[in-house]
């Protein structure tokens, strides 16, 4: 880190030119860099760059055989240096993404948070840096989401500003992230079980006192009191650090959070147990200090477990992708293979993929053949056949044999990454829910503050003995963990389930949004039917099996890529063979099959009538299969409807939302589908913006209306709507656009994710009208000194558990 | 009761130790997976699994 390399009296080599190329340097301002163990003045970013790459390949000995080397060696650590104030690289490095108006997004991994009162209180510090436009943190993954404007603020300024306030920043960086974790999962399990351990020998050790003093020497008493203040110690020193660091920084920074209270009574009951231990007489509290300590970690452990996983589960898109790709040097040369790591991977380079290899980047496979699982991005559960000229996607996974695929886009540039980033930036920002508990939490602490000062200040007139018991007694058992552990804690479960299940959330206020959902529009096309046509009826107008028909059909339209022509194809067992074939655009194709000559097409075209059709259903697309005497049979294509449909409606019904079928398509094949499906309420024949106006006016009837859909065509209405939903293999245009992305592509996890939505929210409600409900009970009973210290820190541990484990139940799918 | 004199130290010296024994078995990656290596067991080839904490921790990734 820069800040790391200032400390260390890194030299900052003094030059009026550019370290790399020697140019003067600009007079409005120089970039600086640390190379070759010095901080190092460039004219531009671009040699700043240069210079880094020279230097992480381990080639600074160029730099170093010129007159001005230094002898200092870099450290490892450093290399974050001097770019962290330069934003050209750090954008180039992906650290900083640009928004509109010139702004840019910067993404901060954050150690050592600890509770939703972190983020208040990171939020906060970070909006009054000069030049910050706004900072959102997510406790899920510990990431700080900041905006700033890139001419005012750099990404090494915030850093330190993170710093100033007792936490550690670092540009993100995905396997980091995985350490980091581990880290704190490890350190929070000693803290809880050492406090677990030390709590339970000081109960047996006040066992003796618990049941009456009688039998209990003086001698004793004093040996019991020494012991336990041996075991307290490190429960005070090590497991409780993380309550007095978070007080303390809450502190510098003059805001309140619920580790205030916390702290304060700690040490207030620590420091009071310690001098009448050493004067001999007084009560003691150890056990109640162990006891508050173990239960309050055991609630954050539980809660940090929860993070964990719903942030594993946010993070699958990173995992989804190899670390490394085999690429070729210099393609065509086969013997050039190389492992290098994927991110390097650029446009245009030629890599190898092995069989069941995740495939790094997007790409198009110049040689081989085989069969691609792209389940990851599209929900399309059947391989794909991948030849020469197709392209693939990064994440998806080879299946047979071997590819050779050329990389058109660099990693961070690929489909998979760009919905990372989205539901990412959407995790990070806090839904209004959230922000409205974190200030009420603000509030509710600098309350009990007050109350508790109050109280000490009426009971040292009244019964000065008692004034610290009941002290500790009030600031331990207020609870503002509802608010600022719960509501946090049960919106990232919800949203680690649903990416579990694959659907993610690329809105913060998604969630909210799609609890209140009250109509549910649909598109038809590739959203409630599967979007490919299929064989729904056939009829022989003269004697011909449905075989010996397909055959000939399929033997005229080899090599079409007409949706008609495929569908045929698929249905086909065996393909004949035909000759001579010619095709007539928009009506249809002729050939000759064993000396036969057939037509196929519209009706006028293959059979010479125009009514051969009418038999139809409506929804069914006729295509005639004729010869010279006339039609021969007749078949009719059409949509169906994904399997899960019916289904899906059903369960939305159940629910209590109304479905609406929008489609573009023709009367006939909506109807159709809205009869198969029982939906009241379709409407067909609509443009884009006639899809638009319908929820509009759905809205002005104060519905709360859901859009699923894909493509360009829903685009309008997927804006409009409420919360917009896109199916997994719907474009990418529409999941820019979606609030909710449905990867797998089942249908039947919309009225799922409803479900889970409702629940979250209902679970809020719950932890809020809790929190309000046990505060207003307890803390005026502790005033009065109705509650012990030792029951005041069982009460307020119990109902940080009560909030917790309700906050867990987020994480699992109703009816799963 | 002077016998309690040599007991109780004893006893605090003892959950030293323990919590010394627990704070390394902590460290030494013990307890960062508690599911796979149950598995692990069941399995019926016998390679040794890697112990480096990044591999099996890569490992675990399928459970969770």
């Amino acid at each position: 880190m820069y800040r790391v390399a200032r400390a260390a009296g890194v030299a900052c080599v003094a030059s009026d030119t550019c370290f790399h190329c020697a140019a003067p340097l600009p007079a409005s301002g120089s970039w600086s860099g640390e190379v070759d163990g010095a901080l190092r003045a460039f004219c531009c970013a671009g040699c700043l760059a240069v210079a880094r790459t020279i230097r992480s390949a381990g080639l600074e000995a160029y730099y170093r055989d010129r007159p001005a080397a230094a002898s200092k060696p870099p450290r490892p650590d450093d290399t974050r240096g001097g770019w962290a104030h330069d934003n050209g690289i750090a954008r180039r490095a992906g650290l900083l993404l640009p928004r509109a108006g010139g702004d840019a997004d910067a993404a901060l991994l954050l150690e050592g948070m600890t509770c939703g009162a972190c983020v208040w209180l990171l939020e906060a510090w970070l909006a009054r840096v000069d030049g910050v436009r706004s900072a959102h943190v997510n406790l899920a993954l510990r990431r700080a989401q900041v905006r700033i404007d890139p001419a005012r603020v750099t990404l090494g300024t915030l850093l330190d500003a993170v710093a100033r306030i007792g936490y550690v920043a670092h540009p993100y960086d995905a396997s980091r992230r995985d350490a980091l974790a581990r880290n704190e999962a490890r350190v929070m399990l000693r803290r809880t079980v050492i406090a677990w351990l030390a709590m339970m020998q000081v109960m047996m050790l006040a066992l003796p006192l618990y049941i009456g003093d009688d039998g209990v020497t003086i001698e004793q008493r004093r040996l019991l009191d020494w012991a336990s203040v041996t075991l307290t110690l490190p429960v005070m020193l090590y497991c409780a650090g993380p309550f007095f660091r978070a007080a303390w920084a809450n502190v510098r920074a003059r805001r309140l959070g619920m580790d205030v209270p916390v702290a304060t009574a700690l040490a207030a009951a620590f420091a009071a147990s310690v001098v009448a231990t050493l004067n001999g007489t007084g009560v003691t509290y150890y056990d109640s200090i162990t006891m508050f300590v173990a239960l309050l970690l055991t609630a954050r452990a539980i809660e940090l477990h929860a993070r964990q996983r719903a942030a594993d589960a946010l993070d699958f898109t990173a995992r989804a992708l190899p670390a490394t790709a085999e690429r070729y040097a210099a393609w065509p040369d086969r013997t050039s293979l190389e492992t290098v790591s994927a991110d390097l991977l650029a446009r245009n380079d030629v890599v190898l993929l092995r069989p069941g290899a995740a495939i790094p980047s997007d790409g198009r496979v110049i040689e081989g053949a085989s069969h691609v699982d792209e389940s990851w991005l599209t929900g399309e559960s059947v391989p794909r056949a991948r030849a020469a000229g197709d392209t693939v996607l990064a994440g998806a996974v080879n299946l047979e044999s071997m590819l050779v695929v050329r990389v058109d886009e660099p990693v961070d540039a690929t489909q998979l990454a760009a919905l990372t980033r989205l539901v990412q930036n959407a995790a990070d920002a806090r839904p209004p829910i959230a922000r409205l508990a974190d200030r009420i939490a603000g509030r509710f602490v600098g309350a009990m503050l007050a109350v508790a000062a109050v109280s000490a200040l009426c009971w040292l007139i009244v019964e000065p003995s008692r004034a610290l018991a009941v002290t500790f007694a009030v600031l331990a058992v207020s609870c503002p963990c509802a608010l600022s552990l719960a509501t946090p804690a049960t919106l990232a479960s919800a949203a680690g389930a649903l990416a579990r299940r694959r659907i993610v959330l690329t809105r913060p206020e998604a969630l909210e949004a799609l609890a209140h959902v009250t109509t549910m529009a649909f598109d038809k096309t590739g959203t409630l039917t599967h979007g490919r046509l299929e064989l729904a009826c056939f009829e022989a107008l003269r004697p011909i099996t449905l075989d010996r028909a397909l055959a000939i059909a399929a033997a005229l339209e080899h090599g079409s890529e007409h949706p008609l022509a495929r569908a045929i194809r698929t249905r086909a067992h065996r393909a004949a063979v035909a000759n001579d074939i010619a095709m007539t655009p928009g009506l249809g194709v002729e050939g000759e099959v064993s000396g036969v000559r057939w037509r196929l097409g519209r009706a006028d075209f293959a059979g010479g009538r125009d009514d051969t059709g009418a038999a139809l259903p409506t929804a069914c697309t006729a295509v005639v299969l004729g010869d010279a005497q006339g039609p021969v049979a007749l078949f009719g294509f059409a949509d169906t409807p994904r399997e899960d449909a019916r289904e899906t409606i059903e369960l939305l019904r159940g629910a209590g939302v109304r479905s609406l079928l929008l489609s573009g398509d023709r009367c006939g094949a909506v109807e159709a589908t809205a009869r198969a499906l029982a939906i009241g309420d379709a409407r067909a024949a609509l443009t884009p913006m006639a899809k638009r106006d319908a929820i509009v006016a759905l809205q002005d009837r104060h519905d709360v209306v859901a859009m699923v859909g894909d493509g360009i065509n829903d685009a309008p209405a997927l804006a409009t709507a409420d919360v917009a939903v896109s199916l997994g293999s719907a474009t990418p245009l529409a999941q820019c656009t979606a609030d909710v992305v449905v990867l797998s592509g089942r249908l039947s996890d919309i009225p799922a994710a409803l479900a889970l939505a409702r629940r979250a929210h209902r679970i809020v409600r719950q932890n809020l009208a809790w929190a309000l409900l046990y505060n207003a009970v307890a803390v005026p009973a502790a005033a009065l000194g109705l509650v012990s210290p030792s029951i005041a820190a069982i009460g307020m541990s119990l109902s940080s558990l009560v909030v917790i484990a309700n906050a867990l139940r987020a994480a699992r799918i109703p009816g799963v | 009761m002077e016998i309690l004199l040599l007991l109780l130290p004893l006893s605090v010296v003892l959950v030293f130790v323990i919590g010394a024994a627990f704070w390394w078995s902590v460290g030494s990656g013990q307890f960062d997976d508690l599911e796979s290596p149950a598995y692990r067991v069941l399995a019926d080839e016998d390679r040794i699994e890697p112990l480096d904490p990044d591999q099996s921790s890569a490992a675990g990734h399928g459970h969770s």
